[in-house]
């Protein structure tokens, strides 16, 4: 249903490509894609290029408005997008801009398991972590958080946890903003969306969410990954989820509540889906406490679900006379509006940075990394589809300079839920799977199919296009053994 | 013309495209397509009911607000509908009572998690006669 685009789209370098403001009436800035000359075509009919035009009407948008090459049709905002606004200058902030999922993102463990270790227990192993994790559909978990319990949780994210014994302050050092971000409001947060993630922090969800047991394929350097305790074989897990149906609820609730704003501060919308406020308003502000609020939910939600996580491996090398330590890489946020100092036109401004589906690429030295990770950069978690790979990779001083540190955050879908399920009929994905090394467990009859490797762009040629264009540097990429998924 | 919903492709998501004689037919048509959507109707007895109520500012937000209640019915409080009758419906209100059944998931299939109903390209208007809608949900 997708369609392409008609308006003038013209290359800048290898890796970018330019929409000039002209092409539409309303944008403030250009847009500007970054793309390779082999992945500009599916871009280009993907629908993707209209929203970024869309998006560079938004008041106090700076520079311009982007997107990574993982870009694909999203609603509203494209899925890839990345736009900072001006705070002193009338800048908006859009839950379009964030999304359903708030602070859906990934987190990396290492383990002290190396391929050979694992690969004989793929399959009891992927077992065991399909019955000790919560997946699906509405499906709850053993954690239920309500009251002040929920309203601290809310506020303190993943730190809430370790008073509980359920998080350590290295996990946290490890974590974007060390798992919770300051200014969340739980007030801005509707009894509806509380009750709807009451049962839900430590699940898994369903969609395009799952948990991957994978191992180090290759290293692309060698210094960086050692510093991130990485090396050729070993066993790492990752984890994609987000903040389930309270963030849901919450850019629900808030987009309702922002309907009224546009008229109020005269703003023209060519999309009812960006709707938007001055983040310098109580529509603004009060819609960031309670994004602030779920992206703290899904801090909490990774953390438990990584406990279980480290609790299943136990359980199951316990079991063979195996005892196995994991430790956690880093934790990426890719749905996120965050209040971030950027340079702008040689001076220090103080930006609202919309990140959807885009990943935060933190350079060396950035003083908001921690200390062990200052030297290299931030880490970037990038994670592919079943049948490929994932990769580690790290932010850089051109990524600061260009994408307000930002960088893509997955391969980006081509085909639609409906054309993969079509596509998979009288196949078996898993059996698929299995025949390329990857056992797969999914809850849902159609989650494989909708999920399966061809329903997503290449996960190597999107990285090696941040790459080339230096907004991000390859460490390490990860390849499947084993998935679950809701 | 009768009341009719079908389900159109949109690159992450899936969309409702739907037409009635009335607008209450049309949000009649779009709620039996979001349910079919999330749990399938076929197989749902029609042993209890609820009502569901929303109001807006216009025709268009009023679809998503209804929608959004017929939504949290099915996926939060997990009641399966057979079928979605509106009562009364004007241009900013719709009062409409759900029949069906609390889930069971030995009986009923839950196929996908909506994650809302979004305004992205949405269309509420009066053609030929009668009223046609589009929704894209957000999967």
């Amino acid at each position: 249903m997708a369609r392409t685009f008609e308006g003038k789209i013209e290359q800048i370098d290898e890796s970018r490509w330019r929409i000039p403001r002209i092409t539409q009436p309303g944008m403030r800035v250009d847009g500007v894609i970054y793309a390779s000359s082999a992945l500009i075509a599916d871009v280009i009919t993907g629908g993707g290029p209209a929203q970024v035009a869309n998006v560079a009407t938004l008041p106090g948008i700076v520079v311009a408005s982007m997107a990574m090459p993982d870009i694909h049709w999203g609603y509203g905002f494209p899925i890839g997008g990345v736009a900072a606004t001006d705070i002193a200058e009338g800048g908006v902030v859009s839950p379009g801009g964030v999304g359903y999922d708030i602070n859906c993102g990934v987190r990396l463990l290492r383990t002290d398991l190396s391929a050979p270790d694992v690969r004989t227990h793929v399959k009891g192993l992927v077992d065991q972590l399909f019955r000790d994790i919560p997946v699906g559909v509405g499906v709850g978990g053993p954690f239920r958080f309500a009251g002040s319990d929920m309203r601290r949780l809310l506020g303190e994210g993943a730190r809430f946890l370790v008073a509980r014994g359920m998080a350590d302050e290295t996990d946290l050092a490890a974590t974007e903003s060390g798992g919770c971000l300051a200014g969340a409001d739980p007030d801005a947060v509707s009894p509806r969306a509380m009750e709807r993630g009451a049962d839900q922090c430590g699940t898994l969800g369903a969609g395009n969410h799952f948990i991957e047991v994978q191992h180090v394929d290759e290293v692309y350097d060698e210094t960086a990954a050692e510093a991130l305790g990485l090396q050729a074989g070993q066993v790492t897990v990752m984890i994609h989820t987000g903040s389930r149906g309270l963030g849901h609820q919450v850019c629900s609730d808030h987009i309702k509540s922002l309907r009224s704003a546009p008229g109020k501060y005269g703003i023209s919308l060519p999309d009812r889906q960006l709707v938007c406020a001055p983040v310098d308003s109580c529509e603004g502000r009060r819609y960031l406490g309670a994004m602030r609020a779920a992206a703290n939910f899904a801090w909490a939600n990774r953390q438990l679900l990584a406990g279980q996580v480290r609790k299943s491996l136990r359980r199951f090398f316990g079991g063979r006379g195996r005892k196995v330590k994991l430790a956690q890489i880093y934790d990426v946020a890719h749905n996120i509006a965050k209040i971030e100092m950027h340079e702008v036109g040689g001076r220090r401004r103080e930006l609202c940075v919309h990140r959807k589906g885009a990943t935060r690429a933190f350079g060396p030295g950035h003083p908001e990394l921690p200390e062990h990770l200052r030297p290299l950069g931030q880490p970037v978690l990038i994670p592919g589809d079943m049948g490929t790979a994932s990769y580690v990779l790290l932010g850089t001083a051109r990524a600061m300079a260009a994408t307000f540190g930002s960088t893509c955050h997955g391969a980006g879908r081509v085909m639609s839920r409906k054309q993969a399920i079509q596509k998979a009929r009288g196949r078996s994905i898993d059996k698929e799977l299995a025949s390329v090394g990857v056992i797969a467990r999914a809850r849902g009859r159609t989650g494989l199919a909708e999920e399966q490797p061809d329903a997503y762009k290449d996960v190597d040629a999107v990285v090696d296009c941040v790459a080339a264009a230096g907004i991000s540097k390859k460490v390490a990429r990860l390849k499947p053994m084993g998935v679950i998924k809701g | 013309m009768a009341r009719h919903c079908e389900t159109f492709d949109h690159t992450a998501d899936v969309g409702l495209d739907a037409r009635g004689d009335s607008l209450g037919e049309l949000l009649e048509a779009l709620a039996e397509g979001l349910c079919d959507v999330v749990c399938p109707r076929r197989g749902v007895r029609g042993a209890d009911a609820c009502t569901v109520t929303a109001t807006a500012e216009d025709v268009e937000a009023l679809a998503v607000d209804f929608l959004s209640e017929v939504l949290w019915a099915v996926q939060t409080d997990h009641f399966a509908v057979a079928s979605v009758r509106v009562i009364a419906a004007s241009e900013t209100s719709v009062q409409a009572e759900l029949t069906g059944e609390a889930y069971d998931p030995d009986r009923h299939e839950i196929l996908t998690e909506v994650k809302a109903v979004t305004y992205h390209e949405l269309r509420v208007a009066r053609e030929g006669g009668g009223w046609t809608g589009r929704v894209i949900l957000d999967l």
